[in-house]
């Protein structure tokens, strides 16, 4: 592969590929569909779940890929069903012509006391964040094996790698997609598939953010950038992750993160 | 929008160790986004060899013989730069030596004198580099540093634990420093390759061992040079403008298992 190799910024030229961004809705998940489409990819997007306000998001999403790309009808879903998934899949490989790229982007928080989170709530966080990453994991990795040839990358968030107060489910969810990576990873690394994450820090769309400006908020303060970032920051990692030239990359999370996870 | 984010037009980068290998492939990697290049490294006829491949690309290059172990020497490849350029936006630290040293040897036959050397050129030299960069990008605004560290860094390396001692300081310098500099909008991040083939094989034996040494990575097969330079672009490139303090694992996927060897897959049913 030394010959021939793009090594400039036509590396990161996705023509060709086909790229499913399950959990759409949130907004790195559009971010990260729109950034694939630009790089060329065919997308098409689905919701985490079949809420109106993301089944909305996901159709607007698609007409604004359609501007650009290629028009992809947007499932609507709730990928905690691990059926509801597979059959989703199978359709989206069929209408593209195969897989080669997911992303998975669902993302749902509840800021609340560990000791008053009900078993309703628990399940619910875990279900939307980290079974309907399995679930779509597995659906296109099935695919995927059979081609010899993926891209998986889930997006999580730093909390899954740092503990906070009042998010424990959230925390196990998304410290759960970083460890399934880790296993994906060593299982599918030899068929070609690759699965990595990203995590990120606090972003201007975050719940719980506050106040944006820093004099008034000590969270923001606390971000060594002092400001949160937005999803536009988070996309063009997706797009290295996705590339010909990520083949050597696999079970790793990649924070972005204003420096959130390296300081004190 | 992306596409512009990773272009590094007008864009100045250092890069040490750029004679071959790794360092040679990221330096004709971020000249092909556009950035121009200084290339450094001990031996003289390499720099040249990459500073035209880099002109071959249109780009403007400098090559100039560095010692990284020397500070006084990294302090005027910096006024090299600034001379020639007039700027420095891309400080890319990758010169380091991986074999020889310690390689090998019983930990009491390690002398104080290769330990130092060990640290000196993988690890002083990092910071030597970082250090002076800093000073000009500070004044600047704006800056990107760009370490590289080693897997070995990240679990016990017996081979070559000197090395290993030195890139893990390495990888916690990048922290540090990240922290130092943000708010000078100085980025700081680290490249962490596992175990990456450095140019192509040269016979049937070489091209066998690594074939060979592939088997024990999950992925099936060691990293090739070229594939750290899309990277050492996004690193370098506004389209990582929310990432400082990171360090980049490319290892093949290594790092996230090594509980079992690669390939153990147990079958056992779900009890009760």
């Amino acid at each position: 592969m030394w010959e021939n190799v793009k090594l400039g910024p036509e590396a990161f030229d996705l023509s060709g590929k086909r790229a499913l961004v399950v959990g759409a809705a949130s907004s790195v998940g559009r971010a990260i569909a729109l950034a694939l489409s630009e790089a060329g990819a065919d997308v098409t997007v689905t919701t985490a779940t079949p809420k109106a306000s993301e089944v909305l998001a996901v159709k607007r999403l698609a007409r604004q890929i359609a501007v650009t790309g290629l028009r992809r009808e947007p499932q609507i879903l709730d990928a905690s069903l691990g059926a509801a998934v597979q059959v989703m899949v199978r359709q989206v490989v069929k209408d593209m012509g195969g897989l080669d790229i997911l992303v998975t982007a669902p993302d749902l928080f509840l800021g609340k006391a560990a000791e008053k989170t009900s078993d309703v709530e628990w399940s619910r966080i875990i279900s939307v964040n980290l079974s309907s990453v399995f679930h779509a994991c597995r659906a296109a990795g099935r695919e995927m094996i059979r081609r010899g040839w993926g891209r998986i990358i889930n997006v999580a968030s730093a909390m899954g790698e740092r503990g906070l107060a009042n998010s424990a489910a959230y925390c196990a969810a998304k410290g759960g997609v970083m460890n399934l990576t880790r296993a994906l990873a060593q299982e599918w690394g030899a068929h070609g598939v690759t699965v990595n994450c990203i995590a990120f820090g606090w972003l201007e769309d975050s719940p719980g953010l506050g106040e944006p400006d820093p004099q008034a908020n000590r969270l923001i303060r606390f971000i060594p950038m002092r400001r949160p970032g937005n999803a536009d920051e988070v996309a063009p990692l997706a797009l290295w992750l996705a590339s010909e030239a990520a083949g050597y990359v696999s079970g790793q999370t990649f924070f972005v993160d204003g420096g959130l996870t390296c300081h004190l | 929008m992306y596409r512009e984010r990773l272009e590094l037009k007008d864009r100045v980068a250092i890069v040490t160790g750029a004679g071959r290998g790794l360092g040679r492939q990221m330096a004709l990697a971020l000249a092909r986004a556009g950035a121009s290049i200084v290339a450094a490294a001990r031996s003289e006829d390499q720099i040249e060899g990459t500073a035209r491949e880099v002109e071959a690309l249109g780009r403007h290059a400098l090559a100039v013989r560095t010692d990284v172990r020397d500070s006084a020497a990294v302090d005027r490849l910096i006024e090299s730069c600034l001379q020639e350029f007039g700027r420095l936006d891309i400080m890319l630290s990758n010169a380091g030596i991986g074999d020889a040293i310690t390689q090998g040897k019983e930990l009491w036959d390690v002398s104080d004198d290769e330990w130092h050397d060990a640290l000196q050129v993988n690890l002083s030299g990092t910071f030597y580099c970082a250090r002076a960069a800093a000073r000009h990008m500070v004044q600047q605004g704006r800056g990107v540093i760009i370490n590289v560290g080693s897997g070995t860094a990240l679990r016990g390396y017996s081979a070559n634990f000197a090395y290993a001692a030195a890139k893990a300081g390495v990888i916690a310098l990048t922290k540090s420093l990240a922290i130092m500099l943000v708010r000078h909008n100085v980025r700081v991040n680290c490249i962490i390759p596992g175990f990456v083939v450095q140019s192509p094989p040269a016979d049937q034996q070489a091209a066998d061992f690594i074939r060979e040494r592939g088997s024990y990575v999950p992925v099936q097969r060691l990293g090739e040079a070229w594939e750290l330079g899309p990277l050492a672009i996004f690193l370098a490139s506004d389209a990582s403008s929310y990432i400082t303090g990171q360090g980049f694992i490319i290892d093949g996927g290594g790092l996230a298992g090594g509980y079992a060897p690669v390939g153990f897959a147990p079958e056992v049913r779900m009890a009760g």
